[in-house]
């Protein structure tokens, strides 16, 4: 089954046949079959940038995530704001029911990539975006998206906690909220549930109606999470999601992420690379804009294929 | 755990509920740019009715002579007594709220870090400019008109200086406190006291901002009227003495408009045209002059 | 320079202590006079009357063939000004509010960048108008569009409503013993449009601070919102709700000043000293009476009570303008330049 995609701006492309792959059989929302990623393009001249980032413009991508069938596929993208552009032809299968982590040095353009995927660069003036960007075969920058829609199946959770003014409880019934959802038993027992799959509920099944804003910084993040959770999305996003957390809450959410893994594909945007090293499948190495090393966490970090990727794990720089 | 059996009760998505959500949300944003556009609209009706009027009544007669009363030759004669009346008004209420309101405001960024009478300064002088003129007016009038017998400009001036000082204090204290400490420092260090810096290092870094916020002052005042109707009152003829009842703009178009003579609320439509243009203007120089800083002060009336 | 920096830091302070003073004991005949009942009575009458004594079965006595006079003192009551200043600033509210969270609304999230500059401009050049400016307009233009299209129209438009009729377009008035229901006649001085004329004004205020308010809700919030998959209008909602208390400090400012407000209202509300349901009856507010009588008042009791409505409405414009700030500070916005 060969067919041509068009991109949001760029060229068509010759999608490259992957029929063989078994569908993810939890995304409702494909439609059509699964789009590998595409070829890769060379990138255009950087100035400054070329003497770092090398003429190595492609992505070394080990072969073990061919095994994986994709949830998001993301191809050739590069973003720009304004005149500044801030992701270079980035290519990468976010595979289906593991944990992904992205990781680079500040300011590399993960955080960019991680909040491309449910267009919340939206938000920003000025932002244009080239290549595409797929999730369950849709192409996530096309015109007749739903965005709404989108979002609701992508969770995310930010860098830092951002409870909503209000009860416990309505924190995490929100998504159910804005769907018009009234139905008393229904939002409890979603809102229990959700607590639960957080770890969360046994700390505050009592006090399921004070403010949300009372709870430490780690609970108010696994609150988040269970936000997001409630949603039922297919996939989570996670910018960050430790950094404004002391270590215990931190070991909390990392344990939080091992239960939900499975259950759930989660992108991972880290810092900090025992996090990624004890928590994640995958792990992508991404540096001043490219992704440069994308494989199995255990590969990435005992036997790198770049030697940006290399010196950057062995904190040579970053 | 979460469960699969989670997803989802709102997955088996409700098709009406979505075009609910799309139509409020189209409809709210609709609202949301539908009433700007009415506010400019409304903004634009004022303005235009007002400016055409103005500008068909206005002539030199208007600047040229004072009221002539209704029934006389050459009725109803101008405003030049109303147009210098405010002059001098503000003239003296600026020589009184300027300074008191620079030095409030002075004590307000400088002196005020380590004493308790800070804050409620500050306080006070934000509540005394949402004070109602009209009952500063009633002031103005139980304190000086009760004792001197009779309205007068002194006792107008004084209500506008009234209103001048809050605002002019609080101006003088945001944008002297915008003066980078390392000038005080470098002053200080310099063997300066503190009264020399602030009067040859911070007030004139800070005095081309502090003039365009006594200019907003000016541009309030010029348009109060319910201050001056008991304390400056009104008057028909050109005077400059300010123990007399004093003739004022504002106060003019207000008598003349609500009068029953259709040709002085013709000189009131001019009048107002003339004030506007007034205020406009003053606010426009402190747009263009502060655009960077306090774009969005304005005086208002 | 601290001594003369610290005189003109008390003197702001002196200047609210002699408008409490001043006009307290200014109004201290008239407090004495009347104590509480001053605020609850409805008989506002400067002039004292003459009118025939009656006996205990209500005739009127007459003594060698002439009808026997007495004299009843002046009354004052500030009930139907307290009315009328609170139900014309409602009014004004209820027109002002929803544009002015709309307007904010589309600056903060819809605006075009460039826009946004000369938008706040022109609305906030309304601000800059005088009141004066708004009273012509009002008396000129607004009252009799009103009293000749809209009031009619109106009428015709919402009698038909069970109680709406009988409240807004009839009042009944005692004549002898009958009580006798008439129409009331639309003016276009009335409490509606004062109350029109009061939202334009504080149209400004609310939107300058809400839109201050609103672009200070964290980012966080907002994109939390949005990733969650709300639309607009639901993450513009969260955000009203975000920062409902500053907001409703926003309202307070417009209230306040919507309360103090003397010129425009004085030319278009009808200036009569009554209580009527009805929203197009002419009406009286604090500072219209000021304006109308103070410069009349020729008995000493009769200014005195004009002071303490001045009194009460100082007091009145404290209250708003310490709630407000209160709610406001810290949320961004700038409260001093905008009241």
């Amino acid at each position: 089954m060969k067919q041509s995609v068009m991109s949001a701006d760029g060229p068509p492309q010759r999608a490259i046949d992957m029929s063989g792959q078994a569908m993810p059989n939890r995304s409702p929302r494909v439609q059509q079959s699964i789009h590998g990623a595409g070829e890769k393009r060379r990138a255009p001249s950087l100035g400054h940038l070329e003497a770092v980032a090398e003429d190595e413009s492609t992505t070394v991508t080990h072969e073990a995530l061919e095994t994986e069938s994709p949830v998001v596929e993301i191809d050739n993208f590069s973003l720009y704001y304004g005149a500044k552009q801030a992701l270079f032809n980035v290519s990468m299968n976010v595979p289906h029911g593991k944990v992904t982590s992205m990781v680079g040095p500040s300011g590399c353009g993960k955080s960019t990539l991680l909040r491309s995927v449910n267009r919340l660069n939206d938000l920003i003036d000025h932002v244009r975006t080239e290549g595409s960007m797929r999730y369950g075969g849709m192409d996530i920058y096309s015109r007749n998206i739903n965005v709404i829609e989108l979002r609701k199946s992508l969770g995310m959770v930010f860098q830092k906690p951002n409870p909503f003014p209000m009860s416990i409880f309505e924190n995490v019934v929100y998504p159910l909220r804005i769907d018009g959802e009234k139905r008393k038993n229904v939002l409890m027992e979603v809102c229990e549930r959700s607590l639960r799959g957080a770890a969360l509920w046994d700390e505050v099944k009592d006090r399921l109606h004070e403010s949300a804003l009372g709870m430490s910084g780690g609970q108010q993040q696994r609150l988040c999470i269970a936000r997001a959770v409630a949603a039922s999305p297919d996939v989570l996003l996670m910018d960050e999601p430790c950094s404004a957390l002391d270590p215990i809450a931190t070991a909390k959410i990392e344990d939080l992420i091992q239960e939900l893994k499975g259950e759930y594909t989660i992108l991972i945007v880290t810092h900090n690379m025992q996090q990624a090293a004890r928590t994640t499948d995958y792990t992508a190495f991404m540096y001043l804009g490219r992704l440069i090393e994308y494989g199995p966490t255990l590969d990435m970090f005992t036997k790198p294929r770049c030697r940006q990727t290399e010196d950057y794990m062995t904190g040579r720089f970053g | 755990m979460a469960s699969s059996t989670l997803r989802n009760p709102r997955r088996s998505s409700r098709p009406l509920y979505q075009k609910y959500l799309r139509f409020s949300n189209g409809l709210f944003m609709g609202l949301c740019v539908a009433s700007t556009l009415l506010i400019l609209a409304i903004l634009a009706m004022v303005m235009l009715y007002l400016l055409s009027r103005g500008f068909t009544h206005i002539s030199l007669d208007f600047f040229t002579k004072v009221e002539i009363a209704e029934g006389m030759a050459g009725s109803p004669g101008g405003m030049s007594h109303a147009l210098v009346g405010t002059g001098i008004l503000i003239g003296l209420a600026s020589v009184v709220g300027i300074p008191l309101g620079m030095l409030a405001g002075i004590y307000l960024s400088e002196y005020s870090s380590n004493s308790w009478l800070g804050a409620p300064t500050r306080f006070i002088a934000d509540v005394l400019s949402g004070v109602p003129s009209i009952v500063v007016g009633i002031l103005g009038y139980e304190l000086i008109v009760v004792p001197v017998g009779n309205a007068n400009g002194y006792a107008g001036a004084l209500a506008l200086a009234f209103i001048m000082i809050p605002i002019v204090a609080r101006t003088t204290e945001e944008m002297v406190r915008l003066v980078p400490n390392s000038y005080r420092e470098a002053s200080i260090a310099l063997g300066a006291t503190k009264a020399r810096t602030i009067l040859r290092v911070v007030l004139p870094t800070a005095s081309g901002s502090i003039i365009t916020g006594i200019m907003l002052a000016v541009a309030r005042v010029a348009g109060e009227t319910a201050p001056l109707l008991f304390t400056a009152g009104a008057s028909r003829f050109m005077t400059f003495d300010p123990q007399q009842p004093f003739p004022s703009l504002t106060v003019a178009i207000f008598l003349f408009s609500t009068g029953p003579f259709k040709d002085q609320q013709q000189l009131a439509w001019a009048g107002i045209l003339i004030l506007i243009g007034l205020i406009f203007l003053l606010n426009l120089v402190v747009r263009l002059t502060v655009h960077r800083v306090q774009s969005r002060r304005f005086a208002g009336a | 320079m601290a001594g003369l920096a610290r005189i003109g830091a008390i003197s702001v302070i002196l200047m609210l202590v002699a408008l409490l003073a001043v006009l307290t004991t200014a109004a201290w005949p008239s407090i004495q006079a009347y104590g509480t009942s001053f605020l609850f009575s409805s008989d506002w009458r400067p002039n004292e009357l003459n009118v025939p004594m009656k006996d205990g079965d209500g005739h009127v006595i007459i003594e060698d063939g002439e009808v026997v006079m007495e004299t009843i003192p002046p009354s004052f009551g500030a009930l139907p000004v307290i009315y009328g200043t609170a139900v014309s600033s409602v009014l004004a509210l209820v027109f002002a509010v929803p544009l002015s969270f709309g307007t904010a609304l589309f600056l903060v999230r819809l605006c075009p960048k460039k826009l946004i500059g000369s938008v706040s401009f022109l609305i906030e050049f309304l601000a800059a108008i005088p009141s004066i400016a708004f009273g012509m307009w009002g008396l000129f233009v607004l009252s009799p569009l009103l009293q000749n299209y809209i009031e009619p129209g109106l009428r015709s438009a919402l009698s038909w409503i069970p109680g709406v009729n009988g409240w807004l377009f009839e009042e009944t008035v005692k004549r002898g013993s009958k009580v006798v229901t008439s129409e009331v006649p639309l003016t276009g001085s009335d409490l509606f449009t004062g109350g029109l004329v009061l939202a334009i004004m504080i149209l400004p205020i609310i939107t300058a601070i809400s839109r201050d308010v609103l672009r200070n809700v964290p980012r966080a919030q907002i994109e939390g919102t949005l990733a969650l998959g709300a639309t607009w209008w639901q993450s513009s909602w969260e955000m009203l709700r975000y920062s409902r208390s500053a907001l409703f400090g926003a309202v307070m400012l417009g209230l306040a000043r919507a309360s103090g407000e003397t010129m425009a209202i004085t030319m278009v509300i009808g200036n009569n000293n009554q209580i009527k349901p009805s929203l197009f009856a002419p009406a009286q507010t604090m500072s219209s009476l000021l304006a109308n009588e103070f410069a009349e008042a020729s008995t000493e009791i009769h200014r005195s009570s004009l002071c303490e409505v001045a009194l009460i409405l100082l007091l009145m414009s404290l209250i708003f303008n310490v709630v407000a700030r209160w709610l406001v500070v810290g949320k961004g916005a700038r409260t001093s330049a905008a009241a």
